[in-house]
């Protein structure tokens, strides 16, 4: 009997390792795996599904066994055998957890010493998170943008930081994720490791807009990195930002159709992130759609002309607040960061609309 | 089942095998989470004072609040001279040393008003800057802890002399005790933390 | 009256509506309420299913769903999960130790009724534009949110000062009121349980609502203790909120754990495995649970080195966990299973309660945690452990202690249809959630990218199950509340005190004090349950 029970165990034991060790090499999860550190965090995973499978069988099958096997009898009252502790059995069923979790423990930390490796050659991001989007500065080439773009193979440092509330930079392709808090830069590396194009969003709620705060990094080739940042430079102002704390207004509204300057303001602004209006790209539902706006602004406060409404609600935007939507989802400081020109041209613009 | 019944029973219990007093209990009970509350301030101030050090500090003045913590202490002394009193069954002397524990109570409480006044001179107020923020808070919440202190010890003041007090049913004035010198403890701490280091 | 009368005695539905100091009032008045306010934050969770059983704006807008995402947590939390298992333990701590009431019992009923204005002020607030900042009201978004925000954060300091007030009784009641006999080593889990929750909650509880005061000075003083721009440090809210907040989950499962504990014996037939072990266990845990709060800051502003510390922790508390799961499994072992209602539901506890201890385990593996962090695998871990878990513990107790409070039989064939939508619903609500958090989703979203869509239909199926799955429930309560057959004073042959008198008990508990002789769980003895108690001398003898 005993030999028999020991054979059991083996043979169980054996089963075990086996359904473990095909979970974790068949196990397939995650999101693509885009950068150096992906690949390790997803090894972790992999181990953590091997053993959390094994655990898993051990429990609900002792369960189902216990279930199936030790029914009561019909009409039968009786108490059952007893036995109230075993000390053997505790101390294992003590000990082997420890053993399991030790492991699990300086497994992970030496993953999370090797991803936190700093080199010298590392390039520099400023992440900038704000209600409700991202903006990204590189220092070394005075470029800032709204979308990222990495060199592939090029380990890079991200400085985040935020302009109001706590965000959360996340690229699930990375596996790589770091809060923007007030008052702190936090640091995060990577490297990314295969071309193409993937989703960054804000983990960390941050008001209305927090679903649509999303953005994009496209890994790729050093040449096509730098020829896009050639394109940026030209593109966007590249204002100090700890000289300012915001964007400042650095435009030159020249001779360009006064349409063409008024969607690009719409479009520097990010009203787009919350606001539809197809001709400057603006896509977002947090606020009211713009199409049409040049007529049903007259309309929608009768005492306020259609262009005095258009300033007032960008400017003061609670002082009007359309059906449906709710006070205090827009930005109020747009009065500070947008020159007295600018909104001009930019309610002009929004009046042919 | 009638109160008499009850008390007896209670004999039974493990309250009357233990010694314990289910009232003196809860009351502990009840400090425990009391510390952990100014644990919670004291550790706020704390996190500012380590980690942005500013020279705010300099304002206080330490003598003035020495003095004060010292009316505290004595207060604390006049309860247990309070308690010792009724045990012997002396209800006048326990009301002179309850009288004298609200009169120092009342000269703490206006010390600490005195002293929030000429910081708040100085420019040194509630909203301006994190020091002013964590000391006045916890101060304040420390003082009105004191306060109702004082009014829990008016308010047995009166019972005494009401002749509401004796050897045997002095458990009202041991409960004071325990939250007196509680509030006591909590101000040499903070005393301590705010002052001297 | 004698125990025949006190059975068949129509119910005196008045005193449920006043203040009264008999604890079983309160503990019905604790039940009663705890799950109108479940089925209030039930509600909420169906209308954000709804929302996001498809991409896109569809019944609520941004401003909308946070608020309702953060009632649905905060009633979830503080109305329904901590204050039922107050309501148990009102019931039953004085008659598991054989007292004839708390020691305390108008600062209980001063206890529910704080509880109950503070729920009201919190409901108050969701219809006064409400707080939504998610449950956890980070600053700085909770310092610029609407006024709503101030009165939310007032209703979580009298729930607190509540539970504060129920956990000083508690305490006191276990250490002083004990029948004699009844030792330590004698009390039931339950009991045990609640000692640990109580020690958390005296310890935790404070803390918040030192957090919370500073949040509203922050907000209606003017005060500067998170406003960066001002020197003041968002992290340290982050730290005082997990204080408690983290601690608050062991509070809202040790209690779930020692109904389990109570459960498995009386319907194996069988003594408890480890009787000492799991009430260490629940200290253990306790006690470790004050020390892991910052396993939620690993990707915020914390200080790095400070992380490893918090992973060990986290880590450590899955020993005492596997003790109690262990234990439980060598309970049921060589028993003689009876398949009531209680006891699946307590079955079913063990069965979801392990998915979400073993996900505990991914979340405490830093590099891991970093990639899922406040995404859906959290959502999912989190309502593992607290629907899978401590609901299903709720449940089993209500229907394990149903012929105890009502004197009635509930009935199985609607239990067991209940136990079947809330296993299966749980299952397919919750199983998707751990998927769409590691491809990509994050949480607390009112809109979510098209490749999450099958994950979140699924999810939101699962939810439509659940809701139904209280309409058996419901039904089963109110049906065999009125004509359900008589209970007797102890259906289950359990050994416990509770089931030693009365169903429900007299006035004060006992018609005589009981002189407790062996422990709770002695099956198997030839005496069997009656002959445990002796009758003590009578009083003054």
């Amino acid at each position: 009997m005993k030999e028999r029970s020991i054979l059991a165990l083996v043979i169980i034991t054996l089963v075990m390792l086996a359904i473990g060790y095909l979970v974790a090499i068949n196990v397939d999860v995650m999101p693509v795996a885009a950068s150096s550190r992906a690949l390790l965090v997803d090894d972790l995973a992999r181990i953590l599904f091997g053993l959390a499978t094994v655990v898993f069988i051990i429990v609900q099958g002792a369960l189902i066994y216990a279930v199936v096997r030790f029914r009561k009898r019909k009409g039968d009252n009786s108490d059952a055998i007893q036995y109230r502790g075993n000390n053997t059995l505790e101390l294992i069923w003590t000990v082997i957890p420890a053993i399991l979790v030790t492991f699990i423990g300086i497994y992970s930390f030496r993953v999370l010493s090797e991803i936190e490796v700093h080199s010298d050659d590392e390039m520099v991001v400023e992440v900038i998170g704000q209600q409700f989007i991202w903006q990204f500065r590189y220092p070394s080439y005075d470029v800032r943008t709204q979308e990222l773009h990495l060199p592939v193979g090029q380990q890079v440092r991200f400085e985040i930081t935020t302009l109001d509330v706590i965000h959360s930079f996340w690229v699930p392709a990375f596996r790589a994720k770091r809060d923007a808090t007030p008052g702190q830069v936090s640091e995060l590396v990577i490297t990314p490791t295969e071309l193409g194009s993937y989703p960054i969003r804000c983990a960390e709620l941050c008001g209305v807009g927090h679903s649509v705060m999303n953005s994009l990094v496209t890994v790729e080739s050093e040449e096509d990195f730098l020829k896009w940042i050639a394109e940026q430079s030209g593109v966007l102002p590249t204002p100090d930002l700890e000289e300012t704390g915001s964007i400042p207004a650095e435009t030159e509204i020249a001779a360009e159709p006064a349409q063409l300057v008024g969607s690009s303001i719409f479009g520097r602004y990010d009203c787009g992130v919350c606001h539809v209006l197809d001709d400057a790209g603006g896509f977002g539902h947090v606020g009211p759609t713009l199409e049409g706006i040049g007529e049903t602004a007259a309309a929608r406060e009768p005492a306020v002309d259609a262009r005095a409404y258009l300033l007032k609600s960008i400017t003061r935007p609670d002082a009007f607040v359309v059906a449906g939507y709710s006070a205090g989802s827009m930005p109020q400081n747009y009065e500070d960061r947008i020159s007295s020109e600018e909104l001009e041209v930019l309610v002009d613009y929004l009046l042919t609309q | 089942m009638g109160s008499q019944t009850s008390a007896l029973k209670d004999h039974f219990r493990a309250g009357g095998e233990l010694g314990i007093n289910h009232i003196k209990l809860g009351m502990w009970f009840f400090i425990a989470s009391e510390v952990m509350f100014f644990g919670g301030l004291i550790a706020t101030f704390l996190n500012f004072k380590i980690n942005s050090p500013t020279l705010e500090g300099e304002l206080l003045d330490v003598t003035l609040v020495g003095i004060n913590t010292f009316i505290l202490l004595g207060s604390s002394f006049a309860v247990v001279l309070g308690l010792d009193a009724i045990r012997q069954d002396k209800p006048r002397q326990l009301a002179f040393y309850l009288g004298i524990t609200i009169v120092l109570g009342v000269i703490f409480l206006s010390g600490q008003v005195f002293e929030f006044r000429s910081l708040a001179a100085e420019g040194l107020t509630l909203t301006s800057s994190v020091f002013g923020s964590s000391f006045f808070t916890m101060t304040s919440f420390h003082g009105l802890h004191v306060l109702i202190g004082v009014l829990w010890a008016s308010r047995n003041f009166i019972k005494t002399l009401r002749g509401g007090y004796s050897s045997s049913t002095s458990i009202g004035i041991e409960l004071f005790g325990i939250y007196w010198h509680f509030v006591d403890i909590v101000w040499i701490i903070l005393f301590t933390v705010i002052y001297l280091i | 009256m004698t125990n025949e009368e006190i059975m068949t005695a129509p119910i005196r539905w008045r005193r449920y509506f006043k203040w009264n100091t008999d604890h079983k009032v309160i503990g019905v008045q604790y039940l009663v309420t705890t799950f109108i306010f479940f089925l209030i934050g039930g509600v909420l969770a169906m209308m954000m299913r709804a929302e996001l059983a498809q991409p896109g704006k569809d019944i609520l807008d941004g401003a909308q769903y946070n608020a309702v995402m953060t009632n649905h947590g905060s009633v979830m939390i503080f109305l329904w999960i901590i204050p039922v298992f107050a309501g148990f333990a009102n019931y039953f701590i004085p008659l598991m130790i054989g007292a004839e009431d708390m020691a305390f019992p108008n600062l209980n009923a001063a206890s529910y009724f704080t509880f109950l204005l503070g729920g009201l002020v919190m409901m108050g607030s969701f219809f006064l534009g409400g707080a939504n900042t998610g449950w956890t009201a980070y600053v700085p978004l909770s310092i610029i949110a609407p006024d709503g925000q101030t009165i939310w954060a007032v209703s979580l300091i009298l729930v607190g000062t509540s539970s504060l007030m129920g956990a000083i009784n508690f305490m006191t009641t276990i250490v002083t009121m004990r029948a004699p006999g009844m030792t330590f080593w004698r009390l039931p889990l339950f009991v045990w349980g609640m000692i640990a929750t109580s020690l958390l909650v005296l310890l935790a509880t404070p803390v918040l609502t030192t957090g919370l005061i500073l949040v509203i000075l922050d907000r209606v003083a003017g005060t500067v203790f998170f406003d960066a721009n001002a020197g003041g440090d968002p992290i340290l809210y982050q730290n005082i909120f997990w204080f408690y907040s983290h601690p608050a989950v062991y509070i809202m499962i040790l209690p779930g754990m020692g109904i389990i504990s109570e459960i498995f014996p009386v319907f194996s037939r069988k003594s408890i495995f480890g009787y000492r072990m799991i009430a260490l266990s629940s200290l253990a845990i306790s006690v470790l649970g004050l020390t892991v709060w910052a396993h939620h800051m690993f990707t915020s502003g914390l200080n790095p080195g400070m992380r490893v510390p918090f992973m060990i922790t986290s880590m450590i508390i899955a020993v005492p966990t596997g003790v109690k799961m262990f234990s439980w499994l060598a309970t049921i072992w060589d028993g003689k299973i009876s398949f009531t209602t209680p006891m699946i539901f307590a079955l079913g506890f063990i069965s979801l309660f392990v998915i979400g201890g073993i996900t505990g385990i991914f979340l405490a593996a830093i590099p891991f945690n970093i990639h899922v962090h406040d995404t859906y695998f959290i959502v999912a871990h989190l309502h593992f452990v607290l629907f899978g878990g401590s609901v299903s513990a709720i449940y089993a107790g209500v229907y394990y202690w149903f012929p105890k409070i009502t004197g009635r039989m509930y009935n199985e064939t609607l239990g067991k249809i209940h136990f079947g939508m809330n296993f299966v619903g749980t299952l397919l609500t919750y199983l998707p959630m751990f998927l769409a958090g590691m491809l990509g989703m994050p949480r607390r979203v009112a809109d979510y990218a098209p490749e999450f869509t099958e994950l979140n239909l699924l999810a939101t199926l699962g939810g439509i199950l659940l809701a139904f799955s209280t309409i058996p429930f419901l039904y089963n309560v109110i049906v065999s509340l009125a004509k359900g057959e008589l209970a007797g004073s102890n259906p289950w042959r359990g050994l416990t005190l509770e089931w030693q008198t009365s169903s429900p008990p007299p006035e004060h508990n006992f018609e005589s004090s009981p002189l407790v002789t062996s422990g709770p769980y002695d099956y198997g003895s030839a005496e069997g349950a009656q002959e445990l108690l002796e009758l003590a001398p009578a009083a003054g003898d």
